[in-house]
């Protein structure tokens, strides 16, 4: 059909027209301190909560981190400004970056993260199997969506907005 | 028997991995320290070979993400070995910078008319002594010749400069713009209205400043090129109704209804999107019946105006004049200042929220200077004008229904055919195309269809008898290869109040006369 052939033309001249300014910022070494630093603070932030056990604060990080990692760059499609008629449509932050291509240094740091970070929280505790469960599978949810092979698919349709993707 | 034996090589092979790890166990163990640290494995996992597993397929993924290849999924583009690149760069022969044009190209170079002077009713013409009756200009009700609006655009000129400098929302605006846009949304009788610099780009920014991906414009499919281009750029999903066919235009929106319910689509905005006076067909979009639809169905109505504004109606206020509807009905009036107005630029009109919206999202409001100071007031003045001396569109009327009138003369009956049948029609321009019946008696043996550029000689053949006999017409002129659907060739004829009576109907009899004598004279 020339008019689906036209469409993704289309698409691709808008998405190279200029800068992905939504996507871009994820492969400044800033973005990639910052985000060692939320984990930080949020590590203390859980830390300080008067009578706390190690296993519960690093499942608090841990939780927490994947959680906002995921809405961010896995939930929340298309782009907050509006200058390319809507090229970014349907599109994850996580399917923007790089302009799509896969196991760039901004994935590869991004996929790095939640793995040490809980590896880290494993060394620190002695997570029952419970807390063991839990960060694992907060970990194996974000990982599973970085896949390549998961590069705009929607699992049984989930968050799926009903525009074609290209 | 079978089932004890395969148990065997189970048991066997149970036994050999036993062993293996065990061996492998006491290799390690052999280590010196190593128990320090098989201890502490031990102890952090809990005594858990599972726990210890999975970390390590941890470990592995990472390992295995952060060695691999970067790539581009479903990349389809094609690959090119070196050789081959040579190859291609070897074969490659560049085009010449300006393409050497063909022989149409040339007749329409050489056939386009050079004004001498200012242009006027009757301006002076390259290669003709005598100055030429103005059959195909824009200026209907000869504003190019109002002393009003040239001492006022004289006086902005001496006040403000030429230029305005700047795109609007960056010092681009001063108070005569402001002014302008009062003028016409007073004028139109709605709440706001916003100045574009440019009459073609105002349509195809405004289209995309509202439609986007995903959002569906349902068009009309004669609607001239500058709305093609806006509904193209806007990259929303598109659908065509037959051009000004209410029943047409019925079915697509009732289709568009049924498909979404069957497949539970998400809400978008939807548009319709149509002319006022067609520029390419020269007849009127049933307004009413549109707007019946759009509140049926649920959509906003996009309208072009930019023939009709400042000529079609009892004010000149365009459809909703003529139709007696209520401006505010339209969601966006988008008109041009450069036809009617004899000014330059475009608007577009509508309720606060859809002004308020396109003074940062017009792309051709935001990135294009604003225009002139002076073009400001002179379509400011020339509204006034318009307003003062409801007059001039009577005349205007008594012109063109008096052109009509000659060229429906029954000797051109089998010749030729006009875009808009009715004689009172209130449009101050029409289309004459030569009949398809006239062309199939000139046909070669071996065509089906006399070619396009044929018929577009012939009626040069016309506009040039025309011009030799005192009357400046036009052939309307497409982009053929980027239409959506190209009108045929046609000559397009405009009224103007800057001709009397007489002359007009001195110039309709020459356009007459010229018609049957070219086409009488036709062979192939």
């Amino acid at each position: 059909m020339s008019g689906m052939s036209e469409k993704r033309a289309h698409q691709t001249l808008d998405q190279s027209s200029m800068i992905n300014l939504n996507s871009s910022w994820t492969s400044y070494k800033g973005a990639w301190s910052t985000t060692i630093f939320i984990i930080i603070s949020l590590k203390l932030l859980f830390s300080i909560i008067p009578g706390i056990n190690p296993e519960a604060s690093w499942t608090l990080t841990n939780v927490v981190f994947n959680m906002g990692h995921f809405i961010m760059f896995h939930w929340v499609q298309g782009i907050p400004f509006e200058n390319n008629q809507g090229a970014y449509d349907g599109l994850t932050l996580w399917e923007q970056i790089d302009g799509g291509v896969q196991f760039t240094a901004t994935r590869k740091f991004f996929t790095a993260v939640p793995i040490l970070l809980f590896l880290l929280s494993t060394h620190y505790t002695h997570y029952d199997m419970v807390t063991f469960a839990i960060n694992f599978s907060v970990l194996v949810v974000v990982l599973v969506a970085k896949l390549p092979a998961m590069h705009k698919v929607r699992v049984f349709g989930i968050n799926k907005m009903d525009e074609d993707m290209d | 028997m079978v089932n004890t034996e395969s148990s065997y090589t189970v048991d066997d092979n149970v036994r050999f991995i036993n062993s293996t790890v065990n061996s492998v166990y006491e290799l390690v163990a052999l280590i010196p320290g190593s128990d320090i640290i098989l201890n502490y494995l031990k102890e952090s996992y809990q005594h858990d070979p599972f726990r210890v597993l999975l970390e390590l397929f941890l470990v592995f993924f990472a390992i295995k993400y952060m060695l691999a290849k970067r790539y581009k999924p479903n990349d389809n583009s094609v690959k090119l070995t070196n050789k081959e690149i040579d190859e291609l760069v070897e074969e490659w022969q560049p085009e010449p910078l300006v393409p050497s044009l063909t022989a149409y190209d040339r007749m329409n170079l050489e056939k386009t008319p050079v004004i001498i002077g200012p242009q006027s009713a009757k301006p002076k013409v390259a290669g003709h002594t005598k100055p030429l009756m103005n059959l195909a200009t824009t200026n209907y009700i000869n504003l190019v010749a109002s002393e009003q609006i040239k001492d006022k655009a004289i006086k902005t000129l001496r006040n403000y400069g030429v230029g305005s400098c700047g795109p609007p929302g960056f010092y681009g605006t001063i108070d005569v713009h402001m002014d302008l846009e009062k003028d016409i949304a007073k004028f139109l009788g709605v709440d706001e209205a916003i100045i574009y610099a440019q009459g073609f780009s105002t349509i195809s920014s405004v289209i995309p400043a509202f439609s986007k991906r995903g959002d569906l414009l349902v068009v009309d499919d004669g609607v001239n090129f500058a709305v093609q281009k806006g509904v193209q750029i806007s990259r929303s999903n598109v659908r065509y109704f037959k051009h000004n066919d209410m029943e047409d235009l019925e079915r697509v929106l009732e289709e568009i209804r049924v498909d979404d319910l069957v497949h539970k689509k998400r809400l978008t905005r939807r548009f319709i999107v149509t002319e006022g006076l067609f520029a390419n067909h020269g007849d009127i979009a049933p307004l009413p019946k549109i707007i019946d639809l759009k509140f049926k169905y649920k959509y906003r109505l996009i309208l072009d105006e930019s023939q009709s504004i400042g000529v079609v109606g009892k004010r000149g206020a365009g459809l909703t004049d003529l139709y007696n509807v209520n401006a505010a009905e339209i969601d966006m009036i988008v008109g041009s200042m450069a036809t009617t107005l004899c000014a330059s630029g475009g608007f577009c009109a509508g309720s606060h929220e859809i002004v308020d919206h396109q003074r940062l999202s017009g792309q051709a409001y935001c990135f294009s200077a604003s225009i002139p100071a002076m073009l400001a007031v002179s379509a400011s003045e020339a509204l006034k004008v318009i307003q003062e001396q409801p007059n001039l569109l009577t005349e205007l009327q008594e012109r063109v229904v008096s052109i009509r009138q000659t060229l429906k003369h029954k000797a051109l009956d089998p010749l030729v055919e006009f875009s808009s049948p009715d004689i009172d029609s209130p449009a101050p321009f029409f289309h004459i195309r030569v009949k398809p019946t006239f062309l199939k008696l000139h046909l070669k043996d071996d065509e089906t269809a006399v070619p396009r550029e044929d018929e577009e000689r012939l009626l040069q053949d016309v506009v040039d008898e025309c011009a030799y006999q005192g009357v400046l017409i036009t052939r309307a002129k497409y982009v053929a290869e980027q239409e959506k659907i190209c009108p045929r060739p046609s000559i397009r004829i405009h009224a103007t109040t800057g001709l009397t009576k007489k002359e007009t109907e001195k110039a309709a009899g020459v356009v007459k006369a010229a018609i049957t004598k070219v086409l009488g004279k036709w062979r192939r």
